[in-house]
Formats: C-alpha cells, sequence, structure tokens
C-alpha cells in the first residue's frame, strides 16, 4: 500500500546484512491513506446555508475585529487595529480554517478549546474576550458551546513532582467525582497521616505568567486571572498512572488531564548540562511557542506546528535546554535521526559524548547519567525479536526516566505507534512537532490525547513576510495528454496503468524538462523533483540522467547523493520518490516539480512544499526582511483532463488555505521548443507509449504495488478493508517475514507481488543500463 | 422578441427619437424646453442662446464662419444634435443653401421663460400643513431601499420582502430582455440581465424607465404625457411635499408606480396627500455622463477564493449568488466561494468571465483597492480558464451513417461528404461515417444516387 519504494527496502537490507534480519525498525514512515475524503465537509457546508443576519451588530462595530457564527466559524479582519492581539487570542482558543491576506477564518472546536484550557485560559476569559473583540453579540449557541465544551477539560492536572505523581485541580468537587471511579480511588495513594479519604492536599501555585490577552481584558478580570490559585491534589501510584488517565478520557469520565512537569522541582532524576549557544536567537514566534509550553514555569506536553524550514528543531532543542533533563528524541527516518543529532550540536552546548544516536546503522550507547538520545519510533516500537545491543538499548530506554520527549513529524506516526510509544518510554512531558497538522480522520483526536493540546500555530504568511521562511511561487502546470496518450487512458483495460500514463504523457515530461533546464541554466537553482510513481522516477530520472533516491536506497547512497547534491556544483537537480517529503532537510533545493504524487492529500504538498521554504532564507541574512521577489518555486505538473486535475485542486487546499495561491501556466513548454527537448517528435512518443504498456507486463509488481497505493486513494470504502497493520505500516513486518520465505501474508487484503525483492532486482538493472 | 440591448442610454436621446408632432408637443411645456437645453452639449447651449432671440434663417455657412479651425467635429455634433431634437429646423432656399431656424415653439417658450422666469403647474406645500417631512438623508435611505426592493423582486421575486405594486404583467415588461423564462422552474437572468445589474444605479434607472414609457401605449397611456411629467419631475425641489391633487389623471397613476420605484415618497396627512421627489427624480434629466457618484466598494476577494462582501442588501447577495456559493451571511458581510460548480452555472446563465471579473473589480472593498491586482491573479486566471474549458467541445449538429452495403459505396460517400466540406469523422473499419447535419439533404440524394 503506502509505501512502493519503502515496501522493497528492507529486502535489499535483507541481501545486504542478513545476519540480522529483524532489523527493519528505521523503515520510513510515509502514509498519505488518511486524508482522501474532504468532500464530505464541503458538501455538508453547502447543504447548510448559514444565515446569521439576525445577529445584533454592536453600535462600534467598524472597530471590533470579528465576526462569530453560532456554528463555531468565526471571521477576522487582518486590517483591524486589534488584529495581532485577536489573532493571538483566537489561535489559542480556535482551528484556523484558513489564513490568506485580508481575511481568516476560524473554527472553534471542542479540541481547540481544550488546547485553549490546557495553555490556562479559563471559560469566562475565553467568553468575555471574545465577547469584547465581536462586532455583533456573541451568539448563545457559542456561549453554550465554549461552556459545555470546556466544562470537564482542563480541570484536572496529572504533575509529577519529586517523582511522585499527583492528580491536581483547582476544584474539590472534581477530584472527587474522579475519586468515585473505583479503578482512581484504587490508584490512589493516602498520605498516612490522613484520616478519611475526602481531604486533599492543598498547594499554591503561581498564576498564569504568560497573558498577552490582559490588554484586552480590563485590570480586574486580569488580576483574578493573575492571581494564585489554590489547588487540591491526591497521589496516586506510579504503576497505575496509564490507568488513570484511560479512566479520564472523554470516553469514560471525560475529564482528560493535562500533564505538566515541575522540572525545576524535580531532584531525582540528574540534570543535564546543556545551553542554548548564544548564537541560537529564537525568533519571536519561536519564543511565542516556547512560551505557550513553559507558561506556568512548569513543561506542558502538547503540539507545536510551525511549518517546515521555519526551524522546528530549534524549539524542540530550546525546550530540552529548559528541561535540562535526559530527552529522548524521536524522528521518522534514520537520515533525520542524523540531521537531529546535528542539531542538537549545533544549537546547544552539549557535549558529544552526552548525545547518542540509536538506528539500525548506527547503535551508540549512551554513558553518563543524563543525555540525549535520537532515534526513529519505528526502533522503539519494534515487536519484533531484536539483535542483542539493540535489546539492551532499548532496555535502557526503557527504564529510564526521560525528562522530554520530543517527537518529530507528528503528523505521519500512526497512532497506535504512538501508544506503543509512549508506553514504552517513561516520559515527563511530551512535546509534538510538525508542519501540518490536517488529518480529518479521527486520529487527530488521538493526538491531542496521547501527546497533548495543539499549544502553538504559525501564520505561514506572517513568517513568509517576516523573511522567516521562504516567498513560494507556486505554480500548477497544465499538461495538455497527447492523442494517444489520452487514448490509452480513457481504454478500460489500462485502468490500473492510469497514473502511470497520465505521469508519463510526453507533453509532462517536456514541461518538466523545459523546468529542469531553465532553472538550472537561468538561475542556477537546485531542484528537486518528486515522483510517487516509481516507473516514472526511474524513467525521467533515466532519460535526463540524474540522481535518484527511493525506497530502496540504502542510507549511504542517500547520504552520498544529497552530499553531492548539496556540495556540487555538477549536481542541481536530484529525483526524489515519496521517502523524500518528510524529514530529509535539504536546505539548498529551492525549486520543487512535482510530477506525481498520492491522490489527493494536502499534507503530502504542503510537506514538498516546505522543502523548500527554508530555501535562501540560510544564505542570506536570516533575518532580514522579506524579499519582494519570490526565492523560490514550486511547480505541480498535472495533465489535463484526467484525475489528476481533480487530485491536484485538493491537494492545493492546504497551502491554499494558508494564503499561498498557484498560478496556473498553460503554456510549458514554449510552443517554440522543438527538438531540443525529449519525445519531440511522434514515433519518440510512441516508442514511449509501447515501453509503458508493455512494461506493466513484465513488471507486475511494481504495477500492483502502485495498484495498491492507488485503489486505495482513489476508492474511499477500501479504506476500511484494509487492516490496521496495512494502514499503519507494520504491514512491513509481515513483509519482511513473507521475503524471508516463511510465506505468511497474514494481514494482507490484496494479493502481494510475486516476487518484489526480485522486482527491485529488475529495477536496479533497469537503472543501471 | 426584439432583441434589447443593454446600452445606459440618455433620456434625451429617447426624447430625440419621438416622432415630430409628439415633440413638438412636448415643447410646449417651459419645463421641457429647460430640460432639453440643459441636457444640450455646450457649443450647441451657446447656438441656442445666441439665436434666441433671432427669427429669420441662420445660413449654415455663416455659423461656420464663427468657428476656429479645429472646432469643426464639435460643431458638426452640436448641430447634428440640435436637428435631432428638432430645436433647429434646416431650410433650403433655392439656391439650395442651407440654413438653419429655430423651432418656434421652443423659440418663444424659451423668450417667455428669460423673461417671467419658469413657474412649475404646483407649489410646494406649506409646511404647517405637512407637519413634518422626512429629512434628506431619511429620503436617500428610502429611495435607495425601495430602488433596491425593485430590483430584487424582478430577478428573484421570491426572495423580495415584500412585493411592489406593479402588476405582474407589468413585470415581465421589466424582465423583457434581463431574464430568460425557463419551461420548468424560476427565470434566469441572461448576459443582459446580468450586465443590467452590473451597471450604476442611474443607469438602470433609466433602461427601467425606458421600458415603462416604450411600454405605456399598450396600458392606454400616451408616451409623452409620461415623458413630460417624468422632465417635469424633475424640476420639483427635492424634500419638498407637492399636493397629490394637483395632478392629472394619467399623472396620478403614473406616480404610484414611481413611489415603487423609490422616484417619489408618498404621505398622507389629515386632509391631504402629497408626494415628495427624491434623488432619483431630481436627477432624472441630468445626463449620464456626469452620474459621478460611484458607490464605495464592499468586496474582499482572496487568493484561496473565498469571497467577502460588506454588505447588508440582500439584492448584493442575489447577485453574489449568481456566480458564487453563499456560505454564511452575517449582519453586514456575506461570506462565499467562488467554485468551479457556481461559475459553471454562472456560465451556464450566459454570464461571461470577463463580466465577473469586471464586477468584482468595480465593487472591490476600499480596504484592497490598493493593492495589484485587486482581484488575485490566480484567481482572475482561475475564472478564465474554466471558462475556456467549457468552450473546448463544440457542439455540432450532425448525422451518423451506417450499415453500408459495400466498401465502395462507403468509400464514395466519404469522398463526397469530403467535397461538400461536411465530413466530421469517419471508421473505415466497421465503415460508419458522421457528417454535419446541414448536408443531410445533399447526403440522402447522393446515397440515393448511389443505390
Amino acid at each position: 500500500m503506502a509505501g512502493d519504494g519503502e515496501r522493497g527496502r528492507p529486502s535489499k537490507k535483507l541481501k545486504i546484512s542478513s545476519k540480522s534480519p529483524q532489523i527493519v525498525e528505521d523503515d520510513d514512515i510515509g502514509h498519505y491513506a488518511d486524508d482522501f475524503d474532504e468532500d464530505s465537509r464541503e458538501e455538508e457546508r453547502d447543504t447548510k446555508k448559514r444565515d446569521f443576519t439576525k445577529l445584533e451588530l454592536k453600535p462600534d462595530h467598524a472597530n471590533r475585529p470579528l465576526w462569530a457564527c453560532a456554528d463555531g466559524r468565526i471571521f477576522l479582519e487582518t486590517f483591524s487595529s486589534l488584529y495581532k492581539q485577536a489573532y493571538d487570542f483566537l489561535i489559542a482558543i480556535a482551528e484556523p480554517v484558513c489564513r490568506p491576506e485580508s481575511m481568516h477564518e476560524y473554527n472553534l472546536t471542542p479540541h481547540s478549546l481544550y488546547a485553549a484550557v490546557s495553555v490556562g485560559l479559563e471559560t469566562e476569559t475565553i467568553i468575555s474576550v471574545l465577547n469584547k473583540l465581536s462586532k455583533t453579540k456573541l451568539p448563545r449557541e457559542m456561549i453554550d458551546f465554549i461552556h459545555a465544551s470546556t466544562a470537564n477539560y482542563g480541570k484536572v492536572k496529572l504533575v509529577l513532582k519529586k517523582n511522585r505523581y499527583f492528580v491536581e485541580s483547582p476544584f474539590p468537587e472534581v477530584l472527587k467525582t474522579l475519586l468515585r471511579d473505583e479503578g482512581i480511588a484504587r490508584a490512589r495513594i493516602t498520605p498516612e497521616n490522613s484520616q478519611g479519604g475526602e481531604a486533599f492536599t492543598i498547594s499554591r501555585t503561581a498564576g498564569e505568567i504568560e497573558g498577552g490577552h490582559e490588554e484586552l481584558l480590563n485590570g480586574a478580570e486580569f488580576a483574578a486571572a493573575a492571581e494564585e490559585k489554590e489547588t487540591h491534589s491526591f497521589e496516586i501510584d506510579p504503576s497505575q498512572v496509564e490507568n488513570v488517565k484511560q479512566r479520564c478520557l472523554p470516553n469514560a469520565l471525560n475529564f482528560p488531564m493535562l500533564e505538566e512537569y515541575d522540572f525545576r522541582n524535580d531532584t531525582v532524576n540528574p540534570d543535564l548540562n546543556m545551553e542554548l549557544k548564544p548564537q541560537a536567537q529564537p525568533r519571536p514566534y519561536q519564543e511565542k511557542s516556547l512560551s505557550k509550553m513553559f507558561g506556568n514555569g512548569r513543561a506542558r506536553s502538547g503540539i507545536i506546528v510551525l511549518p517546515c524550514g521555519a526551524g522546528k528543531s530549534l524549539v524542540g532543542v530550546s525546550a530540552a535546554c529548559r528541561i535540562k533533563k535526559s530527552c529522548l528524541c524521536l524522528a521518522t527516518n534514520a537520515v533525520s535521526v542524523d540531521q537531529w543529532a546535528f542539531q542538537f550540536k549545533l544549537w546547544s552546548t552539549i557535549r558529544d559524548d552526552q548525545i547518542s544516536r540509536f538506528t539500525s546503522d548506527n547503535k551508540e550507547k549512551f554513558r553518563g547519567m543524563a543525555g540525549v538520545v535520537v532515534t526513529t519510533y519505528n526502533m522503539v516500537a519494534f515487536g519484533g525479536k531484536r539483535s542483542e545491543d539493540s535489546e539492551k538499548i532499548i532496555e535502557e530506554i526503557r527504564n529510564r526516566e526521560w525528562g522530554l520527549l520530543l517527537m518529530d513529524e507528528v503528523h505521519v506516526v500512526p497512532a497506535h505507534m504512538f501508544r506503543k510509544v509512549i508506553s514504552i518510554t517513561k516520559s515527563h512531558c511530551k512535546l509534538g512537532l510538525t508542519a501540518t497538522l490536517v488529518r480529518e480522520d479521527e486520529r487527530i483526536t488521538d493526538l491531542n490525547f496521547l501527546i497533548g493540546p495543539k499549544l502553538y500555530e504559525a501564520n505561514w504568511l506572517d513568517l513568509v513576510k517576516g523573511g522567516f521562511i521562504a516567498n513560494v511561487q507556486c505554480a500548477e502546470v497544465w499538461c495538455p495528454m497527447t492523442k494517444e496518450f489520452f487514448a490509452e487512458y480513457l481504454k478500460k483495460e489500462n485502468s490500473k496503468k492510469k497514473q502511470a500514463l497520465y505521469v508519463m504523457n510526453p507533453n509532462k515530461f517536456r514541461a518538466c524538462e523545459f523546468l529542469i533546464r531553465f532553472h538550472e541554466q537561468q538561475r542556477g537553482d537546485k531542484i528537486i523533483v518528486f515522483s510517487d510513481n516509481l516507473f516514472a522516477l526511474t524513467a525521467y530520472a533515466m532519460k535526463l540522467r540524474k540522481p535518484m533516491i527511493y525506497g530502496a536506497t540504502s542510507h549511504q547512497e542517500r547520504t552520498r547523493i544529497l552530499h553531492a547534491f548539496k556540495n556540487s556544483p555538477d549536481v542541481n537537480t536530484i529525483f526524489l520518490s515519496k521517502v523524500g517529503d518528510n524529514s530529509i532537510d535539504i536546505p539548498e533545493a529551492n525549486v520543487i516539480i512535482q510530477i506525481s504524487s498520492h491522490a489527493g492529500s494536502r499534507r503530502q504538498e504542503a510537506q514538498r512544499l516546505g522543502r523548500i521554504l527554508r530555501a535562501k532564507g540560510r544564505l542570506q541574512d536570516r533575518m532580514a526582511g522579506g524579499k519582494e521577489e519570490y526565492n523560490a518555486f514550486f511547480y505541480s505538473l498535472v495533465s489535463t483532463d484526467t484525475q489528476e486535475m481533480y487530485y491536484s485542486t485538493k491537494r492545493q487546499q492546504f497551502l491554499i488555505d494558508q494564503g499561498y495561491s498557484f498560478k496556473i501556466i498553460t503554456s510549458l513548454p514554449p510552443p517554440d521548443s522543438g527538438a531540443d527537448l525529449s519525445y519531440h517528435s511522434l514515433d519518440e512518443q510512441l516508442d514511449l507509449l509501447s515501453k509503458l504498456l508493455s512494461a506493466g507486463d513484465d513488471a507486475v509488481g511494481l504495477e500492483q504495488l502502485e495498484e495498491d497505493q492507488d485503489g486505495m486513494a482513489l476508492q474511499k470504502h477500501r479504506r476500511y478493508a484494509i487492516s490496521m497493520s496495512t494502514l499503519s505500516g507494520a504491514s512491513g513486518m509481515v513483509y519482511m517475514e513473507y521475503t524471508t520465505g516463511k510465506h505468511k501474508q497474514g494481514g494482507q487484503v490484496k494479493s502481494k507481488p510475486k516476487d518484489p525483492s526480485k522486482r527491485h532486482h529488475l529495477f536496479k538493472k533497469r537503472f543501471q543500463s | 422578441m426584439p432583441e434589447v440591448r443593454i446600452v445606459a442610454k440618455n433620456f434625451m436621446d429617447m426624447v430625440a427619437a419621438l416622432p415630430a408632432m409628439k415633440l413638438d408637443k412636448l415643447y410646449s411645456s417651459t419645463f421641457i424646453c429647460e430640460a432639453v437645453l440643459r441636457s444640450l452639449p455646450p457649443l450647441a447651449k451657446k447656438y441656442v442662446l445666441q439665436m434666441l432671440f433671432v427669427d429669420s434663417p441662420v445660413t449654415a455657412k455663416s455659423m461656420e464662419e464663427w468657428l476656429l479651425a479645429d472646432g469643426y467635429s464639435k460643431h458638426k455634433v452640436a448641430i447634428d444634435r440640435l436637428l435631432q431634437l428638432r430645436i433647429f429646423l434646416e431650410v433650403n432656399d433655392r439656391k439650395k443653401e442651407t440654413s438653419y431656424k429655430m423651432n418656434t415653439k421652443f423659440q418663444s417658450n424659451m423668450q417667455k421663460y428669460l423673461v417671467f422666469g419658469g413657474t412649475l403647474p404646483r407649489e410646494p406645500m406649506p409646511l404647517s400643513v405637512t407637519v413634518r417631512l422626512p429629512t434628506l438623508e431619511d429620503l436617500e435611505v428610502y429611495a435607495l431601499e425601495q430602488w433596491e426592493c425593485f430590483l430584487l423582486q424582478l430577478i428573484n421575486s421570491a426572495q423580495a420582502e415584500r412585493s411592489t405594486s406593479f402588476s405582474s404583467s407589468m413585470m415581465r415588461v421589466f424582465q423583457r430582455g434581463l431574464l430568460s423564462a425557463r419551461e420548468n422552474g424560476a427565470p434566469k437572468l441572461t448576459e443582459n440581465g446580468f450586465q443590467f445589474l452590473l451597471m450604476d444605479t442611474n443607469a438602470q434607472l433609466w433602461y427601467i424607465i425606458r421600458e415603462y414609457i416604450s411600454s405605456s401605449e399598450d396600458r392606454g397611456v400616451d408616451p409623452t404625457d409620461l415623458i413630460s411629467f417624468l422632465l417635469e419631475l424633475s424640476f420639483h425641489t427635492l424634500g419638498e411635499a407637492y399636493n397629490l391633487n394637483t395632478l392629472t389623471d394619467v399623472q396620478k397613476h403614473a406616480i404610484k408606480d414611481l413611489a415603487d420605484l423609490g422616484l417619489i415618497k408618498l404621505q398622507q396627512g389629515r386632509k391631504e396627500s402629497w408626494f415628495i421627489p427624491t434623488k432619483l427624480a431630481t436627477n432624472l434629466s441630468v445626463s449620464l455622463s456626469d452620474s459621478s457618484s460611484r458607490k464605495e466598494g464592499f468586496v474582499v476577494v482572496e487568493t484561496n477564493f473565498r469571497m467577502y462582501a460588506y454588505s447588508s442588501s440582500k439584492l448584493h447577495c442575489e447577485i453574489l449568488r449568481l456566480f458564487s456559493r453563499i456560505e454564511y451571511q452575517l449582519p453586514n458581510l456575506i461570506v462565499g466561494a467562488i467554485t468551479k460548480e457556481s461559475l459553471y452555472n454562472a456560465f451556464e446563465n450566459g454570464i461571461t468571465a470577463e463580466q465577473i471579473i469586471s464586477f468584482l473589480q468595480q465593487n472591490v472593498h476600499p480596504r484592497v483597492a490598493t493593492k495589484t491586482p485587486v482581484i488575485p491573479e490566480n484567481v482572475t486566471d482561475q475564472i478564465r480558464l474554466w471558462e475556456t474549458d467549457r468552450n473546448r467541445v463544440e457542439i455540432i449538429p450532425s448525422h451518423l451513417y451506417e450499415d453500408f452495403p459495400s466498401k465502395e459505396i462507403f468509400e464514395a460517400v466519404c469522398d463526397f461528404a469530403r467535397e461538400i466540406g461536411g465530413l466530421l469523422w469517419e471508421d473505415s473499419k466497421k465503415m460508419r461515417l458522421i457528417v454535419r447535419g446541414e448536408y443531410h439533404q445533399h447526403m440522402r440524394d447522393f446515397l440515393r444516387h448511389q443505390k
């Protein structure tokens, strides 16, 4: 399913290091199976057009920046004088829907309100500030909704103090409710000197230090918010923590617990002596996201959303430096493990012996009492038998109490893997980092409760304006299908080759070649070409004689190609399969050409764009104000009149919502370009077509793989027919066993390719020839 | 149905188009003479004043002597206009020399007017009777509301909150050329109709008034009466009350319709009834070109195809609905999205991409008016692309011929069809061909011949 290339990779590895066949841990994660059906959302909206004309306008409405609708939708004028304050406030309480230039839209959701409450906003504060900012009287429904959503959220905190777990709340009656639950009552540790079960420990905690909304509240209200609060708490058995947390989830008692880590008072865990280097200057939005995390002097668990290239790693490293305890950093693949280790060394004063990497190729033991370990999700979550030394390291990870669990790219990791990781590792505080929190499926809920609420989300356009990320010109290039290709495309018997047909459309190839040539020669740019379709990837790369990386490319090979791309003036273009979507940091690239993609995945589009967001920001003075001119280019090549057009519109939705606009180019390559680009003559095109059509028969495996994935994308109902392991990537393990000859096909719905390992050999041959 | 071209035509063009007899009848009113004088181009005005007390014809030649070298074209325009309106009459003497003479009725009326001044057939009513009249602001609001309500009813009678007293036949007259009746379902706006909605209020008013006047004969009303009454009305003082008793029956009848359009406000006192002219009425005789009062724009279009309209007007909402999907309606904001589906709907009704784009550009909110371009490029591009996308398929009525008895006959038919230029498609394997419909008769004759 979700990884043609990735699928093949472990098998290849097997050949190389057959002594450790169990290592498939750091398989790349890249599943897009989750976000196809946005339609339902749109349609639903269409059916109930909303008429709120009866809302009462306030007399001074012109000075107020927003409208609030009864269904939770909020519209914000960005040109209002109160925009900045209103934006900060809304981003804390609501989910941004779209943020173009003049008008933003937000949605109030239970999740967003949960996040708001967890960063210390109270129900009444939310309502009164919202009311102040609103042009109309707040609709009754919205007030009720806020009350209902926040009634239970944020009332209970799980605090780890001096290595004892306390359930804490300012509301004793809530604690009583909890204790009425048998499981929780059992988990409670009653202090020896207390007589009954009713008395709680009472203490005082500092109120919210971070405010930001005080100017919107009048003095009295703010004073109340900042006042020290009395909190009640009881201790629970550390072994029962997971259990208690489970009981508190919305499907049970519905008092989801916020996790806070009082790291300053943690004397049990040894400190890790690391500071941010002086040259590591967090930018304003990085500061802001950190302040949300450390708002009350403790560390909160949660997710920070920053666009790719906006410096997520600095946020992660800064958080680790503040907590100053052992830190476990999880990345999606081996390359990004290396990059994280590098980032730690770059930004902080950590000594080399305090940081260790743990991947299938690189098992560094860690020394000392405290340190940073960087590894992949798969290494930790892996369920099979491990080699001796990796077993030891895992044991170490299991036993250690981590101050911070730093999780990169949380949006790509399936929920069940999170559960596993989180249950294996004991951490006081969890920080998730991501660029795109778009998952309309239920898994976003999982993230919310497994890691924590979204603490901060940056506005892409603001960062572009601030010059923090590249100003990207996005373009959709319409390539008409050639007659012959279109005829084949329409044939029923070619339904399985549709994707290959529209990707290999000669006009698209020529457009791609033209763009590569233009950017290489005229502008001296560094170009990444993305293709999900492996057949096309190989065909393009071979025809144009450019290096390529896909799932089966070894780690060494990848590193070598990336290094050449970064440093050699001769290697200016690389071809990547979807292994390049996430976390491979290629700051040199500033042009992306996308020739094939994974159906309607908005996330993939955003992730790919993210590959060039850092772009030239690094070369210039990073903090310099935004250049007016575009300095990065994102081309999406689509064959007109094919499925691609439909998907393309869907894919762009996320970026468009962030304020990006896609310019449509219809005349590429220019009509006067002739034979200097490939596939000029009809004969060449027909030759390509026949190769493509016959490839189906001689490379069934490949086609089959493609089909699997495509089928998933195209037919929603099939999503449910696929087992969880297939969806999650766990099928990789099944697959591995299969290739070692055990022929277990459990968990697979579709028939598997006959012999994929062989297939990739074929591939190799093609590539070399 | 005659094609109605939507051009913002001047009222005076309509006057000029009246037959000579009716025009002369019109000139018996001092006010119409004055209104006509006001509407003239500057040079023509000068000629009228210059010749007002000249009783004998002036030769064209001697008039041309007044001209500077570069003034001829203006002179020509002025003379043409004067002749059109029958203010000047052409006189040819025996030597075939052209000279101009002023319309005697017009001349004497204007002379009188200069000497004695003009008096309206009715005086404003004293305040003691009317007690309190609406302020000018109130009156303007009233007029625009009334007008909007009328428009709303015009384009979508279901949406209007209150209906005007126009009979449905009258309404149909107005809708003629703007809406196309569908056999099933509500009538749809045509391209002209959309153009109409894009015009400013004054131009729209002209269009409606024109329709109103030109259809008056069907109602048994002399159009001249209406024209003179409307022109007279434009000389009434804005915001003053005039007694209804001073009106003729025809006028009394017309005034109700005018109230529906927002030209006047009707009020009733204890004993008397009166009407108050609004700005719409007093602006009637002003030529269109001077109506520089552009309304402030209200639309913001974002790069993500979302559209925010700062408006509480139902009419605006209806107009936007023609090409976008309205999602939220707030007290002073309409939120919508321009989608492929919504645009296809608009194209289906004959609204063009250019019309939509120019509507958006003309009504852009001042906040974004300083940006270039005011409407994001990707949006305008996309709207145009979607339009051209629709035009890729050309529909040609045609006939399919198959089941040929032999290859020879098939070939012969194909050749024939190609020769007459009607062959669209052929499939020699299955022996089928498609030929343009208009050649069907030829084809039949040819086929019969083959057998």
